[in-house]
């Protein structure tokens, strides 16, 4: 006869013990499962493709966006009063047909700014979010080798090869894409801790990306 | 009968155990607020963004209204200024996006999974449409030739920027909430060959299927993309050789 199995005291012992074990196994389960599942967040949050800058970035677009804005309506305004002198009239229009060509990319241009160069073939969100942060950055102008994006020229588009095209015309690695604007501010914005650039680096092995700061970048018009 | 108790109060047991151990994981993790005032301190946050943002909508009109008013202006000087220059003007201002237009395309419909709120810290990313969505179904209409494409009445030129801050979403710098409805002017054919096909938008799908997110398009007649009312910028940039 087996006295362990039977004994009442013994019989509770052991039970208390077990429960002890159990709930003690359990609570560390649980604890696992939330650092576990914050840790995949974590990783998502790498891994997802938009910075989730706080409310003060926030706070400075807004404000930079209606101090571009206010310039806009001061440089409109000074149009209106030239429109509305016969004399000067000609002279805002021609002015105003030289701007829009700029934007539109009818003549060539240049300008101060930054050179990214991708050593690797690379997908077309990354080339997608580059350029984005560049205008989001303040870019004035942004060209994919040697393809200034403009209203006409926009759009990665993927070939069955697999190979990236722009305009039509299919881009081969090294991808060199130029940005005119404010040089500092462009590359604090893609070098930012989680931006586009060190998210690509984590992305990518071996992607091979360089960025140079230059005093002069040039960009063809749009054929 | 013994063993089958037994093993009841085991089972009630160990979920006891992980309840207990997610609520002190879950506090253990949670963070302090930076403020003594949280609630306060977000309060005058977004009262300033509401403010800016007001003031934005406000400068956006005005500038419409001048474009109109320097527009109504040169046709008046019709007479001084040459119908030509006139006519190569409003060429360009078409190409930059002054212009609004007109004409079939397609409508694309994106939303934010049922019964989700943006506002919730801890809601999950993948139930929310991501700014990079938008970028990539602008990238893939534009890619399909698309003339003019739109988000909420907001012109996406080629220097449009759409970036998240938070769970929010920046489209020319300028605050917009779900849903997201995307027109594009151009080809409805293409358009929907493109979005059909199975490689395109291949997360966006995804997601969709598993009912995060709520997608979808229909080929339409006489969409109207409205004009750009936002900056230009040119600070930097100049025509090449010459000096401004």
């Amino acid at each position: 006869m087996d006295h362990e199995n039977t004994h009442p005291g013994h019989h509770k012992s052991r039970l208390n013990s077990q429960i002890i074990a159990i709930t003690t196994t359990g609570i560390l389960l649980g604890f696992l499962v939330i650092l576990q599942s914050r840790s995949f967040r974590g990783v998502q949050d790498i891994i997802g493709r938009d910075t989730r800058a706080n409310v003060f970035r926030e706070i400075q677009i807004l404000k930079t966006t209606n101090e571009n804005l206010n310039a806009e309506i001061k440089d409109l305004e000074s149009q209106l009063d030239k429109a509305s002198n016969r004399q000067q009239a000609l002279n805002a229009v021609q002015d105003e047909i030289k701007k829009d060509r700029i934007l539109a990319g009818h003549v060539d241009v240049e300008g101060p700014g930054i050179q990214i160069t991708v050593g690797k073939p690379i997908a077309v969100i990354w080339l997608t979010d580059i350029v984005n942060e560049m205008w989001s950055a303040g870019a004035e102008a942004v060209s994919v080798n040697n393809i200034r994006l403009t209203n006409s020229t926009v759009g990665f588009d993927l070939l069955p090869n697999g190979q990236i095209a722009l305009n039509g015309v299919p881009l081969t690695a090294p991808y060199s894409i130029g940005a005119i604007g404010d040089g500092k501010t462009l590359n604090e914005a893609l070098n930012q801790t989680q931006g586009v650039l060190e998210r690509l680096r984590q992305s990518v092995q071996g992607v091979d990306l360089t960025n140079t700061l230059k005093d002069k970048i040039g960009m063809g018009k749009v054929i | 009968m013994q063993k089958f108790l037994n093993w009841k109060i085991q089972l009630v047991f160990i979920l006891t155990g992980v309840m207990v151990g997610l609520l002190v994981t879950t506090q253990f993790k949670s963070a302090l607020p930076s403020s003594s005032y949280p609630y306060d301190e977000l309060q005058a946050q977004q009262e300033l963004m509401k403010s800016y943002s007001d003031d934005q909508a406000v400068l956006k009109s005005r500038i419409l209204n001048l474009r109109k008013q320097i527009e109504i202006k040169q046709t008046e000087s019709g007479q001084t200024i040459e119908k030509n220059n006139l006519d190569i003007l409003n060429a360009i201002k078409n190409e930059i996006g002054l212009s609004s237009e007109k004409g079939d395309g397609i409508e694309i419909t994106l939303n934010d999974g049922l019964l989700v709120k943006r506002n919730n810290p801890d809601v999950l990313n993948q139930s929310l449409v991501q700014a990079a969505d938008l970028r990539d179904v602008v990238n893939l209409l534009f890619s399909a030739q698309a003339e003019s494409v739109a988000i909420n009445d907001q012109r996406i030129i080629a220097s449009t920027s759409i970036t998240s801050v938070g769970n929010t979403i920046l489209v020319n710098n300028f605050h917009l909430l779900p849903p997201f409805t995307i027109i594009a002017l151009g080809d409805p054919d293409t358009f929907l060959q493109r979005l059909h096909d199975p490689a395109a938008l291949p997360d966006l799908q995804k997601r969709t299927k598993e009912a995060l997110i709520q997608y979808a398009f229909v080929a339409k007649k006489n969409l109207i993309v409205p004009v750009y009312n936002s900056d230009f910028r040119l600070k930097f940039l100049t025509e090449a050789n010459s000096t401004k």
